[in-house]
């Protein structure tokens, strides 16, 4: 029976993957090097979100075009030097993302006017604790006769700070009582003011998110472990269903991989965030799907020709299942289309992120895997003074 | 055909039908607008045939609204307390054993007793007579000085209370507020995640911050008919065979009555009422009982609880109590789960302690109420109401109802000796995490992500049938059939859909698709060395399929990683992705093949592929 398809990519070719691996190696490097160099802070850095970085996030939409300089103006009067205002989504739908770096309202000279305050009306006991990591609580401890709540938020709000509540905590040592003073806090304060500056474009605070900068610290660390943790379980499943001789050329391809994605992040500028993490994680676990292919056939081929050079068997393994490579992760990306076009936010990122890494993965498995482990077993070779045959074919 | 084929159609069909089952009361429950979903027209919408109406899709907080929030718990500062209130009484107790000491104080750094004297030899084993249980003396102590400190099991026990105080304080207030559905956890490192869907008010959140509200003893006034009008004018509870209320209960609420025992011997049926959440019994007590009540009165709200096993469900219930504060916690220094054994055999029993002052107060109020039942109201809520039944002045001991297992009144005396130290100290806690969605975004949201999903399948699905033709669109049907699994176990386990999830569905449709590819290249490959469609088709699923057990298994481990670290919506997108992983090596492999195997049965079969 004679058989026809239509083929995108057409089978029987022959490219020298192996022989362009230098080529390939050196653009490779020099990428991964430049993601690296422009992560660090000093040079450009990652924008991390709050849930890394810490701090306040506040999505708001208007009903009507808002310059976003005006909102930052309105945003640092109340005292944020460091407030950002982007546009969120399409320009149409009016929407910001308004950030500041802190989650305390109080900035330390606030908190020491307080103090001085109340230190001149109550017997103060040690040093009265504020941890702007924390919000906006200020600890403090008395002795002897304690003011009574009323009378404590009374003197806070002579000096200028608004009081939400005053509360009695624990005391901490023999004979003292102690009380936590909570005052007004960002986001009441920012809806507030913007509800008053932009009353006719009716700002709607649709979504906020608070992170403490300690936890986000957490979420930082636990985030790149995860990544690490994920890398270093996928290099052993495949060495152990394959070939340990067969790992370093999946580690370099997912941290390779790992590297690029987070490329995008550093180069657009776009946050990196929670779901930046996942991205990056998933990526390292789909992009070693074309390199199990590939090795796959490896593996077949050297079952089925005994003898034959590794950089030729690679070559030859490579070039049949091309098509596969290429057809597996189109199909994937052409799942991502829709989100790409419709995607709003982290959505819109997390889309195009894994579009690179997909491109990445398929890039680094014809590149960089397994040209890099025939580089590593000629490398061995080479050391031991070298048999002519170059790997006998394993079984497994 | 072969007659394993049909075991195999047989079980595709399966699941395919189990599968929109149990879609059935998702079905519904997206039909309704989405302010109608949480309440009682929902589990009335569902048809009787359909799967229990409480396995739906769930949405996240990022696509309903709501507000998701961290806390964590001060443990060490509660430490530091614990420790001071215990050089304190150190303090006491020398002085009342008549041992001569300068001071008893904690150290600075809060972790330690310090006790100056010009015995430290005396002091220390004085001291350590009496509370060698819970202390150890640790050396390295400066001249005339003696140092004590809480054992380190003693320490990591106080912490998890301390944590579990918190928790209860916090799940008392959500209670009162009547969010429907409210998830409450405890996390690793002293912290507790809350989530609040359709919740609006971040504001009245920080009200969770709020330190444990006073504990107080309050008298039960069983006697009194106060309440009894009330049979006429709500309907009663049903209750069901087994004697518990048959739940839910009427929205409007509804009475009931438990036999109690009066102090002068006789038995008398007490009225209460009750509801399913605290915010309706608020609403049933305003309209029916409270109209009734005279100054010397109030209703307390408590707990109730049906069913036997370890899960429980829970109703609120109504207590009649004397309005006069007998006593308040304060005065208890400490409580703990002790065995009773004075009726042979041991039982659960809740061991308190009082201040000398409040030893008094209890001693007159035990005697002049013998035999009544006291009720124990923390932040204005009923823990429990435990008969009087001996005097009690500085240690008092709570008995259990019996009739139980040891294990459920092991329990209920732990979480009683838990709410007597909850008023005395409690734990500071801060917010770590607030996360708020306003209803105005979700809708949008939820708007914009199905489009973008349907968009990106719908391109799939195309790309497959105009690439592959018969075999693409074989593919499409298991991708079909992927989705509809995906959702069902999603709504089986009550796993809730989140924006990044709705992506990792989308993606692992994507890569559902992958293996189909692997698998239609491969027979293409077949077929090119001149085998027949049968033999290529076989050939090609055998040879293929480590290939996509291989690469599957490679990305469920990275969502199996990213399960462990993320939470919210960055964990739906893991649960999503590792139930599509595994849907997906179903649908591609054996979904696809018994269709293949049905097309391609005969020698001469031709395919297009």
């Amino acid at each position: 029976m004679k058989f026809k398809t239509f083929d995108i990519v057409p089978h029987g070719t022959t490219f020298d993957f192996v022989g362009k691996r230098r080529i390939a190696v050196t653009l490779s490097l020099l990428a991964n090097l430049a993601v690296l160099v422009f992560s660090l802070n000093a040079v450009h850095g990652l924008n991390f979100g709050v849930d890394f970085a810490g701090g306040t996030e506040m999505e708001v939409k208007f009903a009507e075009a808002v310059d976003p300089g005006a909102i930052r103006k309105s945003v640092e009067d109340l005292g944020f030097k460091d407030a950002s205002v982007q546009t969120y989504g399409p320009e149409s739908d009016h929407s910001y993302l308004i950030r500041v770096g802190r989650i305390a309202l109080m900035s330390q000279e606030d908190v020491n006017r307080v103090i001085e305050a109340v230190k001149a009306k109550f017997p103060i006991e040690g040093t009265p604790h504020f941890n702007p990591d924390v919000g906006d609580k200020i600890d403090f401890q008395f002795k002897g006769v304690p003011p009574s709540p009323d009378a404590l938020k009374a003197v806070v709000e002579g000096a200028n700070v608004k009081v939400r509540e005053v509360r009695e905590e624990a005391g901490l040592t023999a004979g003292t009582r102690s009380f936590a003073v909570i005052t007004q806090g960002i986001q009441d304060k920012v809806e507030r003011d913007l509800a008053a500056r932009f009353a006719q474009a009716k700002p709607d605070v649709r979504r906020v998110e608070y992170v403490g900068p300690a936890v986000g610290r957490e979420l930082r660390n636990q985030g790149f472990k995860a990544i690490l943790y994920a890398m270093a379980l996928i290099v052993i499943y495949v060495g152990l269903r394959f070939d340990f001789r067969f790992s370093p050329g999946v580690i370099i391809a997912i941290v390779h991989d790992a590297i690029i994605t987070l490329g995008y992040f550093v180069f657009s500028g776009r946050e990196f965030n929670l779901t930046s993490v996942a991205v990056v994680l998933t990526v390292v676990g789909y992009s070693v799907n074309d390199t199990v292919v590939v090795y796959d056939r490896i593996r077949e081929n050297q079952g089925k020709f005994k003898g034959k050079k590794l950089s030729d068997l690679v070559n030859l393994s490579i070039n049949e299942v091309l098509g596969r490579t290429f057809l597996t992760s189109f199909a994937t990306a052409l799942s991502l289309v829709g989100l790409i076009a419709f995607g709003v936010g982290t959505i819109f990122d997390f889309a195009v992120a894994m579009l690179v890494g997909i491109i990445s993965g398929t890039y680094s498995t014809w590149f960089i895997a397994a040209p890099m482990t025939i580089w590593l077993e000629e490398r061995a070779e080479r050391k031991k003074g070298a048999a002519p045959q170059s790997v006998a074919a394993s079984k497994v | 055909m072969e007659r394993s084929w049909y075991w195999r159609l047989a079980l595709v069909l399966g699941v395919a039908v189990f599968s929109a089952y149990q879609l059935v009361p998702s079905w519904f429950y997206f039909h309704l607008p989405p302010d109608k979903r949480l309440g009682p027209e929902y589990e009335t919408s569902v048809p009787r045939w359909a799967p229990n109406a409480r396995r739906h899709l769930n949405l996240g907080l990022d696509l309903q609204g709501g507000i998701h929030l961290v806390m964590g718990v001060d443990v060490d500062r509660a430490v530091k307390a614990k420790v001071a209130r215990r050089a304190d009484e150190i303090g006491d107790f020398l002085k009342e054993k008549g041992v001569a000491f300068d001071s008893s104080a904690p150290s600075a750094d809060g972790t330690r007793i310090e006790v100056r004297s010009a015995d430290p030899a005396k002091v220390e084993s004085m001291v350590m007579d009496h509370y060698s249980a819970e202390l150890y003396a640790p050396t390295g102590e400066p001249q005339g000085t003696s140092w004590f400190a809480f054992k380190g099991k003693v320490i990591q026990d106080f912490q998890a209370k301390a944590v579990e105080q918190a928790e209860k304080t916090i799940r008392n207030r959500v209670d009162k507020w009547g969010v429907s559905e409210p998830d409450i956890k405890r996390k690793a490192n002293s912290q507790i995640q809350i989530q609040l869907p359709g919740f609006k008010d971040p504001e009245k959140a920080k009200e969770l911050l709020g330190r444990t509200a006073q504990l107080e003893f309050k008298i039960a006034d069983d006697e009194s008919p106060l309440l009894d009008p009330v049979r006429g004018e709500l309907s009663a509870c049903p209750v069901g065979q087994d004697g518990f209320f048959q739940l839910p209960l009427p929205d409007a609420g509804c009475w009931s009555v438990e036999s109690v025992e009066l102090p002068a011997g006789a038995q008398r049926q007490v009225t209460y009422l009750a509801a399913n959440r605290r915010d309706q019994l608020e609403a049933a007590i305003d309209k029916h009982a409270r109209p009734k009540l005279d100054r010397d009165h109030e209703i307390g709200i408590g707990e109730g609880t049906v069913g036997r096993g370890p899960v429980k469900e829970r109703y609120y219930r109504s207590y009649l109590l004397r309005a006069k504060t007998e006593l308040t916690g304060d005065y208890i220094s400490d409580a703990r789960v002790g065995t009773d054994n004075s009726q042979g055999a041991g039982k659960p029993v809740v061991v308190f302690t009082m201040s000398p002052e409040g030893g008094r107060l209890m001693e007159k109020l035990t005697t002049e109420n013998l035999h009544r039942r006291m009720a124990t109201v923390l932040d204005s809520k009923v823990e429990t109401a435990p008969y009087i039944q001996g005097k009690i002045s500085t240690n008092g001991q709570i008995t259990l109802g019996s009739g139980r297992d040891f294990q459920t009144m092991y329990e209920e005396a732990n979480e009683i000796a838990l709410v007597l130290k909850a008023g005395a100290l409690p734990a500071p806690v801060t917010i770590f995490e607030e996360r708020t969605v306003g209803a105005t975004l979700g809708p949008e949201l939820i708007k914009k992500g199905t489009t973008a999903a349907l968009v990106g399948l719908l391109l799939v699905a195309l790309f497959m049938v105009a690439y592959y033709r018969g075999t693409g669109f074989i593919a499409d049907v298991a991708l079909a059939l992927n989705g509809l699994l995906v959702l069902a176990v999603m709504s089986i386990i009550g796993s809730t859909l989140t924006l990044p999830g709705i992506a990792g569905f989308v993606l692992t449709l994507g890569m559902a698709v992958d293996a189909n590819v692997l698998i239609n290249e491969r027979i293409r490959e077949e077929l090119r060395t001149g085998k027949t469609v049968r033999k290529s088709v076989d050939q090609g699923y055998e040879r293929v399929f480590w290939t996509i057990v291989d690469s599957h298994v490679t990305t469920l481990v990275a969502g199996i990683v990213l399960m462990q670290y993320g939470s919210g919506p960055v964990r739906g997108f893991a649960v999503t992705l590792i139930i599509g992983l595994v849907a997906s090596m179903f649908t591609s492999i054996v979904v696809t093949r018994v269709i293949m195997d049905w097309f391609t049965r005969g020698d001469t079969a031709r395919l297009s592929v």
